[in-house]
C-alpha cells in the first residue's frame, strides 16, 4: 500500500513505515529511549531526503515525549525550574542549530553533516552502552555490587558563579552548566532529528548531580518543547516538516511502544542494554559504510529550487 | 477496479471507432492525415497515487503502411538541477560544489513504433530533440563534462522519469495506433507537452501537439501548498498535531 509523502516528494510504503515507527517504538518501550536517533538513520536507509528525516522525526518525537511526560508528572517526578534551565539553553541552541543547518543546506554539504554527526553520536553512545551491557553481565556472574556513587560529591558545577536553588532536585548550583547543557541538546536536536535525552539524562546525573528519579522526566519536559520549537523553525525556515509521514511515525510508535512496555518487562535489564548497543553500532556502521565506500552514483542530482 | 478498467477500454475502443470513421472523410479530402487522442488530458496524483498509464490512440491514412512510422514525444516542463561531484576527503566521501544544468525536462518519453535511429535522419531528431541523446541541456561552465550530461540520463532513466520505447506505439489495423505511456510515481504537477511525428518513408508528413496536465489532489497537494506559503502556520499546526496525539495517547493510558 503505497502513499505519497507530500513534502518528502516521495511514494512510500505505508506498511514499512509504520513498521518502522512500530518496531522503533518497540525499541524506546522496552529501553526507556526516545528512538529519534535511531529512527533519523532508518528513514534516511528507507530513502527520504535527510533533511526531511530530520525535521520529520523532531515532530514526531514531540509526541512521544508528551505521552511519556505525562506519567512522571503525575509521580511529581519532574523539576520544573531545572527544566526551563536546560529549556532557556535548549531554545537558544535550537535557533543556532537552525542556522547552521541552513548554512550546510546553502553549500550542499547538510546530508553529510547529518551522516557525521550520526557516526560519532552513535558510535561513542553505542559503545558506551555496549561495554556497561558487558560489565553488567560479567558482574552479575561475579556477584559485584557496581553503584558505588556519592551524589554529593561536588563538581565544578557548583563552584561557578549565578547559582540559584533548584527544591526539587536538592541543589544549589551555578545555572551555566545546565543552560550548556540545553545548548549542546537545542543544537543536536535541530541537526540531527533527535531529542537529545541520551546526552542531557547522564550530563544531569554526573555533571549537575541530579536524583535519578526526577531526571527522566525533567528531561521530557525540556526535549518537549526544544522539539516543538525545532519542528517551527524547520517548517519556517526549509518547509521540511512533512506532517503526513510524522502522523504515520507517530501512530506506529504509540502501539510500538505499548508492546515494548510489555516486552521490557519480560527480559533481562542487562541483555536489553547489549542488544540496544549492538543495535546502535550495527546503525553506526551501515552510516560509516555510506561515507567510506565508493559511491554508487558519483554525481549527486538535486532539483534547483527557485 | 476492472469494472473501470473495462469501462476505460470500451470507451477507447468506441473513440477508437468513431475516430476511424471521421478520418475517412478527411482522407479523401486530404491525402495524409493525423489525428490522435488522449483518453485523460487531467490526471490528479492523490496521496496513494503510484504511477499511472496515459492512452493515446489516433489515426493516420498513408498509401504504404510498411513506411509508415509514428514517434510520441512527451516532455514535461523544463527544470535547473544542480550535480555535485563526490570527492574523497580525509578517507570520506565529500560533495565538491555545484554545477547547475538548465533545460532539463521534469519528464520525458520517447515511444515508436521502431528504432528512431531507423525512422528518420539524425539531423531530424537533433533538431527536435527526439531521443535521450539529442536531449540538449545548458550548463553554466563552458566546457562542460559530458559525463555529468550521460549521469543525469542514468539516473533519470532508473527512476523512469526519462524514457525510450521503441516497442511502445501499436500499429493497429493500417491507420490506427495507440500507445500506453507510463507516468512514474514521483511524477511532477505541471503540464505536460505531448507530441506525435508521423513519418512516411523517413520523411515527416504531419505533426500534432496536445498538452496533458497532472494536478497533485487531496491532501497532498493541499499540504504542499501550505507548508509552502504558510510556512510558520503550518509549523505550528504539525506540532499541535504532536501535541494532541501525546496527550490522547497519555490519556488512553491512564484510562487502563
Amino acid at each position: 500500500m503505497y502513499i505519497y509523502l507530500p513534502i518528502a516528494e516521495v511514494s512510500v510504503n505505508l506498511i514499512v513505515l509504520f513498521g518502522m515507527g512500530g518496531a522503533v517504538g518497540i525499541l524506546s518501550g522496552m529501553f526507556g529511549v526516545g528512538g529519534g536517533f535511531l529512527m533519523t538513520p532508518l528513514l534516511i536507509f528507507y530513502g527520504i531526503p535527510p533533511i526531511v528525516a530530520v525535521a520529520t522525526e523532531a515532530n514526531q518525537i514531540v509526541a512521544s515525549s508528551i505521552s511519556g511526560v505525562v506519567a512522571h508528572w503525575r509521580r511529581r517526578a519532574v523539576d520544573f525550574k531545572m527544566g526551563t534551565v536546560l529549556l532557556i539553553g535548549g531554545i537558544i541552541g535550537s535557533f543556532v542549530g537552525i542556522e547552521l543547518f541552513s548554512l550546510l543546506k546553502n553549500v550542499g554539504q547538510i546530508d553529510l553533516m547529518i551522516s557525521l554527526a550520526y557516526v560519532l553520536l552513535l558510535g561513542s553512545i553505542g559503545s558506551l552502552i555496549f561495554i556497561e551491557g558487558i560489565r553488567a553481565i560479567i558482574n552479575k556472574r561475579n556477584d559485584k555490587m557496581t553503584h558505588t556513587r556519592k551524589r554529593k560529591e561536588r563538581t565544578w558545577a557548583h563552584t561557578l558563579p549565578f547559582r540559584i536553588r533548584f527544591k526539587k532536585s536538592g541543589l544549589y548550583i551555578s545555572v551555566i552548566p545546565p543552560i550548556a547543557i540545553g545548548i549542546f541538546v537545542g543544537i543536536l536536536a535541530s541537526i540531527m532529528g533527535v531529542g537529545g535525552g541520551f546526552v542531557m539524562v547522564p550530563a544531569m546525573i554526573y555533571l549537575l548531580r541530579m536524583p535519578t528519579n526526577i531526571v527522566i522526566g525533567t528531561s521530557l519536559y525540556q526535549i518537549i518543547f526544544v522539539t516543538s520549537l525545532v519542528t517551527i523553525l524547520h517548517a519556517y525556515q526549509n518547509q521540511t516538516v512533512d506532517v503526513m509521514l510524522a502522523i504515520i511515525l507517530m501512530s506506529g510508535g504509540v502501539v510500538g511502544a505499548q508492546i515494548g512496555a510489555f516486552l521490557g518487562h519480560k527480559l533481562k535489564a542487562e541483555q536489553l542494554r547489549f542488544l540496544l548497543g549492538v543495535l546502535i553500532l550495527a546503525v553506526c556502521a551501515k552510516m560509516l559504510i555510506e561515507l567510506v565506500a565508493e559511491p554508487q552514483n558519483i554525481y549527486v542530482i538535486a532539483d534547483v529550487l527557485l | 477496479m476492472s469494472c473501470y478498467s473495462f469501462i476505460k477500454i470500451l470507451t477507447v475502443v468506441l473513440v477508437c471507432i468513431v475516430f476511424s470513421s471521421k478520418i475517412h472523410a478527411t482522407v479523401s479530402e486530404v491525402e495524409s492525415d493525423l489525428v490522435f487522442q488522449l483518453d485523460d488530458p487531467h490526471i490528479q496524483i492523490g496521496s496513494n497515487f503510484f504511477g499511472e498509464e496515459l492512452l493515446i490512440f489516433g489515426a493516420f491514412s498513408s498509401s504504404d503502411l510498411s513506411k509508415s512510422d509514428i514517434i510520441i514525444k512527451v516532455r514535461g516542463a523544463s527544470k535547473s538541477i544542480s550535480v555535485r561531484e563526490k570527492v574523497k576527503k580525509y578517507g570520506i566521501w565529500v560533495n565538491s560544489d555545484d554545477t547547475i544544468i538548465d533545460n532539463v525536462p521534469s519528464y520525458y518519453a520517447i515511444y515508436s513504433n521502431r528504432n528512431i535511429q531507423r525512422i528518420t535522419a539524425k539531423n531530424f531528431l537533433e533538431e527536435n530533440q527526439i531521443g535521450l541523446e539529442h536531449l540538449r541541456f545548458v550548463s553554466n561552465e563552458k566546457n562542460q563534462n559530458s559525463n555529468i550530461y550521460k549521469e543525469i540520463i542514468k539516473k533519470n532513466k532508473e527512476e523512469g522519469i526519462f524514457m525510450e520505447k521503441y516497442t511502445g506505439v501499436r500499429i493497429v489495423g493500417d491507420k490506427l495506433f495507440r500507445a500506453s505511456i507510463q507516468l512514474p510515481k514521483d511524477i511532477n504537477e505541471g503540464s505536460y507537452e505531448v507530441t506525435i511525428y508521423f513519418f512516411d518513408d523517413q520523411k515527416l508528413v504531419d505533426r500534432d501537439t496536445s498538452k496533458v496536465f497532472v494536478n497533485k489532489t487531496l491532501a497532498g497537494k493541499y499540504i504542499y501548498t501550505q507548508a509552502k506559503e504558510r510556512p510558520l502556520l503550518y509549523g505550528i499546526i504539525c506540532v499541535v498535531i504532536a501535541w494532541i496525539a501525546g496527550l490522547s495517547v497519555a490519556g488512553l493510558s491512564r484510562a487502563r
